[in-house]
């Protein structure tokens, strides 16, 4: 690939010129050779680190067959949540250019939730514009998790949903409902 | 207190019997107890130096005069309120804990130093010749009393300190009896009196104990200038959780700052690597990846700054609360792995 200059360079680069001109030094920005063995690497790495701590915290996850790039993940409702008792299952697709882009995570099980639509799509700004490369597959788990007692009511993609937050009782009874029926339609 | 005086009533006769395994046990504690003495008697001497000043009798002169039998005269009245506990040095032990503790803990703990202090000065110069006559009587405030005396029997064979300390109490206990006819001080033998039925009305002593308490004597602060300083360092106790969250490198990411691969790739960190410390979070990872984000979207992983847009310095200064909290969240999150 590249040589790696030494850090001296990089910093007098920073400061004599204010903003290093990365583009311009590499007139050729994205396309870079995928280095499948760097990803699944890292990859591996993840599944160690889940398969060691992910099933106490109510997450885990598995590749999906024969590729590491795809895997399948579980959420157990947190306690105390609507969505105590319940395990959902999602699909993780990450992309060659992993960590540096976020994978695509989707809803496998029907999910009743302001921030999920009925497709399984997720909103979630780490998953989009607030995605960090230190972000690994146990912590968008997590997020997720989270995310479900924590529902962005600002931006819903379920409005139902969204509306029917505030009154516990039928919000329950529609999450309940919902993932019944999602795990009847898949049996 | 109140424990102190409860647990003095039974246990002298079990404790008696079973003295042998325990003695050894009491002397390996003495050199601990008698860091804590000291730490009373410190106390003490502020105390009664603050005491001095503020009587109206102003007799200052004798505040830490050395013991005579002048001194020790004008403790007699207190002896027979003391002699309950000479024959139950065994659980000095157990109230000693209990008394040293006080004085963190509960706002009448000096005071309960206090008294001991006083009682044991006139138990110790009247020695066993006070006998059985009012041994009952003291069940309330002889338990601290006992603790000193425990005390003594162990200091003599692990040091010269006692008579030290001795002298010193004698002296503090006269200055003390010379203070009672000031208004504030009549509480302190007023316990004595009334505590001779036991832990009811240690209770109710302990009460009586606080006014006397707030006028001029209070429990250590940790900022206090003449806290002694044989005292358990709380604030140190407090901070013992904290090295862990300490931050090494200047930043959230500290604690990861020397890792042994890169982060994002899992690629070994060379030394050139580790030397590069990228963002003021302390975010670490290889050249490579570096490299790779500076040409995407060139921010930190750590914390999503762009990276060494501007002088970092003043980045940070603006920035520094917004910056940190956000840090600690992601940092959280990354440390779990």
């Amino acid at each position: 690939m590249e040589v790696r200059y030494n850090p001296a360079a990089a910093a007098d680069n920073s400061s004599d010129h204010l903003r290093p001109p990365a583009s311009s030094k590499h007139p050729l920005p994205s396309p870079h050779p995928v280095d499948t063995s760097a990803v699944s690497k890292r990859l591996q790495k993840e599944l160690m680190a889940l398969m060691m701590s992910g099933g106490d915290l109510g997450v885990s996850a598995f590749p999906d067959g024969e590729s590491i790039f795809t895997w399948i993940g579980t959420i157990e409702g947190g306690k105390g949540t609507q969505y105590e008792g319940l395990s959902y299952k999602l699909s993780l697709r990450f992309p060659l250019d992993y960590p540096f882009k976020p994978p695509q995570v989707k809803f496998e099980t029907m999910c009743f939730h302001p921030n999920v639509d009925q497709f399984g799509n997720i909103c979630l700004d780490i998953l989009q514009d607030k995605w960090s490369s230190a972000y690994d597959c146990r912590t968008i788990l997590l997020s997720i998790q989270s995310l479900l007692e924590e529902p962005n009511l600002e931006s819903p993609l379920n409005s139902y949903a969204a509306a029917l937050w505030n009154d516990k009782e039928d919000y329950r009874r529609m999450v309940h409902k919902q993932y019944f029926a999602g795990e009847a339609l898949e049996s | 207190m109140v424990s102190d005086s409860i647990a003095a009533m039974p246990i002298p006769s079990a404790a008696n019997t079973k003295n042998p395994g325990k003695k050894k046990r009491t002397n390996r504690s003495a050199k601990l107890k008698q860091c804590k003495i000291d730490a009373r008697r410190e106390q003490w001497l502020s105390q009664s130096a603050v005491k001095n000043k503020g009587c109206k009798d102003g007799v200052d002169d004798d505040s830490h005069a050395p013991p005579s039998p002048a001194v020790k005269h004008t403790n007699r009245p207190l002896e027979p309120l003391n002699t309950g506990g000479r024959a139950e040095e065994d659980d000095g032990l157990i109230h000693h804990d209990s008394d040293s503790e006080s004085p963190t803990n509960c706002p009448a703990g000096v005071l309960c130093g206090t008294d001991s202090g006083t009682n044991f000065t006139g138990s110790s110069s009247s020695g066993g010749s006070s006998s059985s006559s009012t041994s009952s009587s003291s069940g309330g405030c002889c338990s601290g009393n006992i603790t000193e005396e425990e005390d003594e029997g162990d200091d003599d064979d692990d040091d010269g300190c006692l008579d030290d300390w001795e002298a010193m109490a004698d002296a503090l206990a006269a200055d003390d009896k010379r203070e009672n006819p000031c208004p504030d001080s009549p509480p302190v033998i007023l316990p004595c009196e009334g505590s001779n039925v036991g832990s009811p009305n240690s209770k109710s002593e302990g009460v009586r104990f606080v006014p006397w308490g707030s006028g001029n004597s209070r429990a250590w602060r940790a900022d206090d200038a003449f806290r002694p300083q044989s005292l358990p360092n709380l604030s140190k106790q407090l901070s013992m959780p904290n090295p862990d969250r300490r931050c090494v490198g200047g930043g959230p990411w500290g604690r990861a700052s020397m890792p042994s691969s890169c982060p994002i790739c899992c690629e070994d960190l060379d030394l050139t690597d580790t030397s590069f410390l990228p963002c003021l979070c302390g975010f670490r990872l290889c050249l490579f990846c570096h490299k790779r984000i500076l040409e995407e979207d060139g921010r930190c992983p750590g914390c999503r700054k762009p990276y060494e847009c501007e002088p970092v310095e003043t980045e940070a200064s603006v920035l520094g609360g917004s910056l940190t909290l956000r840090l600690a969240r992601s940092c959280s999150m990354i440390e779990r792995s």
